[in-house]
């Protein structure tokens, strides 16, 4: 099992016991008085059989605090995500920090930012590239790129799904639009691994057909479920931090309530991807204090009163359309904030110019971002030997410890040293070419596609997965989609 | 009556929805005209937008004075049909989300903007099929037909009303804007769009552009 990075010390509260209670009791509220809507008859049925008081006709269940707090306690601490390679197998909850890539529409070009359609080889070298690098423990859905030239737009989830159970042996997210969960599900039994089966809401609180049946159909199949509703802080959800939370958890926890109703006992991890909006252009603002602060405070509810795993998609993008000193103020801050309060899943590498870009040099400097949060969050050790009295006593007033043993055997595991960045002098950067972050990480990305190799599927599992392809392609073509 | 015009028009300036529909009740019962009524509506939001441009204000303050319009125009629209003018409109617009897509906040902002910029706006929703995008411009002859996708694999919708468009002689009566995250100008060009609005404001400008409005 992929051991990620433990979180060694409490994680960061920003909220006091008073108003985590203020926060929970009205969002007990909002599902009480107002309720959700779910767009599915199968569902109300089963929230109805649950307790819930459903309006057939509005499609809206208004459910009791009591049944909130029900579905709460089923939902796992932690759960097991089973991967091709059990190896690569993950276990998500308690203080246990482990990173998603990210994803985006197209490819992002480093040196001029123009974005344009990648290919299958482009897609597939992308994954490659994520598999070998060590901080990426997981994949999304759609994923690296949302469009792979040359392939119908309803098979680009299945399509992305086989690419990344051939070139990767990690982890991954099962996607839920137009029925690709039908065919993700199987993508993934083909090949012994699991997916975490994605139900995301349409905020503000609602639930459509699609997700609902990809709800039953991933738990049918024993598959823990990845929660989310996306929204827009002034748009969909209030522009408030507070009347975030809350609408936020309400979203979630309706969820929750339909998947333990329907299989209680279910593995979930909730997502939070709450963006703020640029009230100029009403498009996403990532990289925001507001965000920052909204998934502190859900992270510690969901960590501390909940106890349900927790995954924060904050710092997946950027609004920059270049790798430049904006991309990282938007993403690192918002990433730090999630590692230090609680999050047990952190989307980060790769992504760029909002959602709509992914650079694979990119998911490689992200390796090192990465890595540098999890060495931060798992703190250091204090031991007699460690504080080394008699190493301080043995060099003395103005002697050197670079010489001592301690220095020698240590200095690689007390401190994290990027792999990427430029950190040579300023006379051998002029002479070593002027490399920038970028070059570096180009010169690792074409290292690692020239000797990675992720262990390849079987012949049968080849075969299968190629059949899966052609029967989810005939699927769509008779229901008119391709 | 000058006055009162200069009442209604402060009223989309602070914003005072809640007051809207009362507002031009009394207006048109104190016998203001209700061309000039709705003029001064117009010369309020006319200012917002003119401050949403420079910067000044932003989106939450053109939806609120969007909204202080929707209640009081169905008043003032009421009365001019009654005395057998027509209410003025920049042109009329159709729009919706298309099949298969659920997200409606940029076709929102894009119908408000319209609306507070003095078109006809018509709504389909969202999870618009093909047909009740085509029945739309058959029946309601828009300008324009805007189409909004937010997931790459509801996109190519957008491709397939066009192309219901002109497969039914209509491709010609009305002008197809596109947009939504997913979508760029390579892609409108791809399917015969003829415009791309990467953002709310920039679908309005469009329209404008297309209607040769300034």
């Amino acid at each position: 099992m992929q051991k990620g990075f433990r979180r060694n010390f409490d994680p960061i509260r920003i909220l006091t016991d008073s108003q985590v209670e203020q926060l929970h009791s009205s969002t007990l509220q909002v599902l009480d008085e107002i309720g959700f809507k779910y767009e599915s008859d199968r569902a109300l049925k089963v929230l109805e059989e649950r307790g819930c008081i459903v309006d057939h006709d509005a499609k809206i269940a208004k459910i009791p605090p009591d049944i909130v707090e029900w579905a709460i306690r089923k939902t796992p601490s932690s759960f097991m995500v089973r991967a091709r390679d059990p190896e690569k197998s993950i276990r998500l909850g308690g203080n246990t920090v482990y990173f998603m890539n990210s994803a985006g529409a197209r490819y992002a070009d480093v040196d001029t930012g123009k974005v344009s359609m990648p290919t299958l080889e482009q897609n597939n070298e992308a994954v490659i590239v994520s598999d070998a690098l060590e901080s990426v423990h997981c994949f999304p859905s759609y994923t690296p790129y949302f469009e792979i030239e040359g392939v119908p737009p309803v098979m680009s989830c299945p399509t992305s799904c086989a690419q990344r159970m051939r070139f990767s042996t990690k982890p991954s997210r099962g996607a839920q639009p137009t029925d690709s969960f039908i065919w993700e599900t199987q993508l993934a039994q083909a090949v012994g691994a699991q997916l975490m089966g994605c139900v995301e809401g349409a905020a503000p609180l609602s639930l459509a057909e699609d997700p609902c049946n990809a709800a039953f159909y991933y738990l049918e199949a024993g598959f823990p479920i990845y929660i989310a509703s996306g929204s827009l802080m002034g748009a969909s959800h209030p522009i408030t931090v507070a009347g975030a939370t809350v609408s936020h958890n309400a979203e979630l926890l309706a969820i929750i309530v339909l998947l333990q109703s329907i299989r209680p006992g279910s593995g979930v991890i909730a997502n939070n991807f709450v963006s703020g909006m640029n009230m100029q252009t009403g498009d996403l603002n990532f990289g925001t204090s507001a965000v920052a602060l909204h998934q502190m405070a859900y992270n510690q509810i969901w960590h501390d009163l909940y106890r349900i795993p927790i995954n924060n998609t904050g710092s997946a993008f950027a609004n920059s359309k270049m790798i430049d000193y904006q991309t990282a103020a938007e993403k690192l801050p918002v990433a730090m904030c999630s590692a230090l309060s609680g999050a047990n899943l952190i989307v980060l590498h790769g992504g760029i110019t909002g959602e709509l870009a992914y650079n694979p040099i990119l998911a490689v400097i992200d390796d090192d971002v990465a890595k540098t949060i999890g060495k931060i969050i798992e703190s250091f050790n204090i031991t007699d030997d460690l504080i080394g009295l008699d190493i301080i006593r043995q060099v003395g007033i103005g002697g050197t410890f670079l010489g001592t043993k301690q220095t020698r055997t240590l200095w690689q595991t007390e401190d994290y040293m990027p792999k990427v960045y430029d950190k040579t002098t300023y006379q051998e950067w002029k002479n070593t070419g002027k490399k920038t972050v970028i070059e570096l990480a180009r010169e690792k990305m074409e290292e690692i596609l020239a000797t990675h190799k992720p262990d390849p599927l079987t012949d049968q599992q080849e075969r299968d997965v190629e059949k899966l392809l052609r029967e989810a392609t005939e699927y769509y073509k008779n229901k008119g989609l391709i | 009556m000058d006055g009162i015009l200069e009442q209604l028009k402060s009223m989309v300036l602070d914003f005072d929805i809640n007051n809207a529909e009362k507002a031009a009740k009394d207006a048109i019962g104190a016998g203001v005209d209700p061309i000039e009524a709705a003029n001064a509506l117009t010369d309020g939001i006319q200012i917002v937008g003119d401050k949403f441009g420079s910067g000044e204000l932003f989106l939450p303050d053109l939806v609120c004075a969007s909204e202080v319009l929707k209640k009081a125009f169905p008043v003032i629209n009421a009365e001019i049909e009654k005395r057998g003018e027509k209410a003025k409109s920049l042109g009329k617009v159709v729009l919706g989300t298309v099949f298969g897509d659920i997200h409606n906040i940029g076709k929102d902002m894009v119908a408000t903007l319209l609306y507070a910029a003095g078109f006809e706006v018509i709504d389909l929703g969202i999870n618009v099929n093909s047909e009740d995008f085509l029945k739309a411009v058959r029946e309601e002859s828009p300008d324009i037909l805007a189409m909004s996708a937010l997931l790459t694999t509801t996109s190519a919708e957008q491709k397939n009303v066009i192309e219901g468009l002109v497969k039914e002689g209509l491709r010609d009566r009305v002008k197809v804007i596109v947009g939504g995250s997913p979508i760029n100008q390579e892609f409108a060009d791809l399917i015969g769009a003829d415009g791309y609005g990467a953002t709310a404001p920039e679908g309005v400008r469009m329209v404008k552009k297309f209607l040769g409005i300034k």
